[in-house]
């Protein structure tokens, strides 16, 4: 089997060096993607999406079909890791460590022992490699994060003027949860944040995305032409190109943020989902 | 006004080069943590001051450019605020790891940076 794989491998491999030849040099002039592409999207950028950030437009308006599945495949990632590394929490097996909050001590309960509510505001469980009070890294967290939220949100809605967009913009929500995360402890940034909201926002953002073809094509256009919909937006062309880039940006933060936080967990606790980083 | 700037840029730039041959040079990880967080804050002060006042100085007081110039501010704000945690953080963890700080005493059974 391995063999296979390893011939497998090295043919298409060698299919794809032996074919790299054939390929345009780097920074060609006269190469297909320079003679007329690139002129166009430079000359009529602008004019025709009213995003004055070219990188977006090509991004999200005229190869909008190849970023649907950019989202995708974020999508698939998410769920690859959750099928590979996803386990069903065992009770019990292991010691737990709690901190009794109102004098500061720390108890080690073995397996078997009684154990506090989940909800307990007077312990408060903490991971089994024990962690100092961290007054601090905590405080400081909790000023940040929310700066960060809206630091994200604007570069979402940004993303036609500035550099960003929805990747990035999803990638620092994510962030920011991650953080959490860690500042504190896993359990209760899922508590925030749970896999299933994760699950749901993920097919959500790739809904959004695809649903806007989609509607491109039930208005009477090509699949994710947003000129479509411009009666719907009460815009005209220009401007329906314009906000259906923001719309499928937002779809795919939604996407990459939940992916890159569902990853998260998945990685950091290998699948339990309990105690990690 | 255009000599203050590069005159604050200099330094901070300065300053900068000094932090990067301090986490060279310095002898363990907790003295090279040293210049990583606390010089590079003195830098980033100095530079984007001198950036600031640039905008300032060279496109007008406009409010385009006076939000501009708090935009650099708030970079400073923020790194004044996460880089010092970042460092606590990380001397934290290495204390936690059991890493001894250096010392010019060379011990025979030690285990430490051999620095």
């Amino acid at each position: 089997m391995r063999l296979l794989a390893l011939i497998a491998v090295i043919l298409t491999g060698g299919l794809i060096i032996f074919q790299t030849g054939a390929f345009p040099d780097f920074g060609d002039a006269n190469a297909p993607a320079n003679t007329y592409l690139s002129t166009y999207y430079l000359e009529h950028g602008q004019a025709d999406t009213h995003a004055p950030n070219i990188v977006t437009s090509v991004l999200a308006d005229y190869r909008g079909y190849d970023t649907m599945f950019e989202t995708t495949v974020v999508f698939a990632a998410g769920l690859a890791c959750f099928f590979l590394l996803r386990r069903k929490k065992v009770p019990g097996g292991e010691p737990r460590i709690y901190r009794h909050m109102p004098t500061g001590i720390t108890l080690r309960i073995a397996d078997g022992g009684k154990l506090p509510a989940e909800d307990s505001e007077v312990f408060r469980r903490l991971d089994t490699e024990f962690v100092p009070q961290q007054l601090i890294i905590k405080n400081t967290c909790r000023i940040v994060i929310p700066f960060i939220q809206i630091f994200a949100l604007y570069v979402i809605a940004h993303g036609h003027y500035s550099p960003g967009g929805g990747f990035q913009g999803g990638v620092l929500l994510a962030a920011s949860i991650i953080l959490y995360a860690i500042s504190h402890d896993l359990r209760r940034a899922i508590r925030r944040f749970s896999e299933k909201t994760a699950a749901l926002m993920g097919s959500l953002g790739v809904l959004i995305y695809a649903g806007t073809g989609a509607l491109c094509l039930l208005m009477g256009a090509n699949f994710l032409n947003y000129k479509a919909l411009a009666p719907l937006l009460g815009v005209d062309a220009v401007m329906a190109r314009s906000h259906g880039i923001l719309i499928v940006e937002i779809g795919v933060a939604f996407a990459v943020m939940a992916m890159i936080i569902w990853i998260y967990y998945n990685l950091s606790s290998a699948g339990k989902h309990d105690e990690g980083l | 006004m255009t000599i203050v700037c590069i005159l604050l840029i200099t330094a901070g730039i300065f300053f900068f080069f000094a932090g990067a041959v301090g986490v060279i040079r310095f002898p363990d990880f907790y003295s090279r943590l040293h210049p990583a967080g606390m010089i590079d804050s003195m830098g980033l002060l100095l530079s984007m001051s001198g950036l600031a006042l640039y905008v300032l100085s060279h496109g007008g007081l406009t409010g385009a450019n006076i939000l501009t110039a708090i935009k650099i501010i708030l970079i400073v704000i923020f790194v004044y605020i996460t880089s010092p945690t970042a460092t606590h953080a990380i001397v934290d963890a290495g204390i936690r790891a059991g890493l001894a700080p250096w010392t010019k005493k060379i011990k025979e059974k030690s285990d430490d940076d051999p620095h």
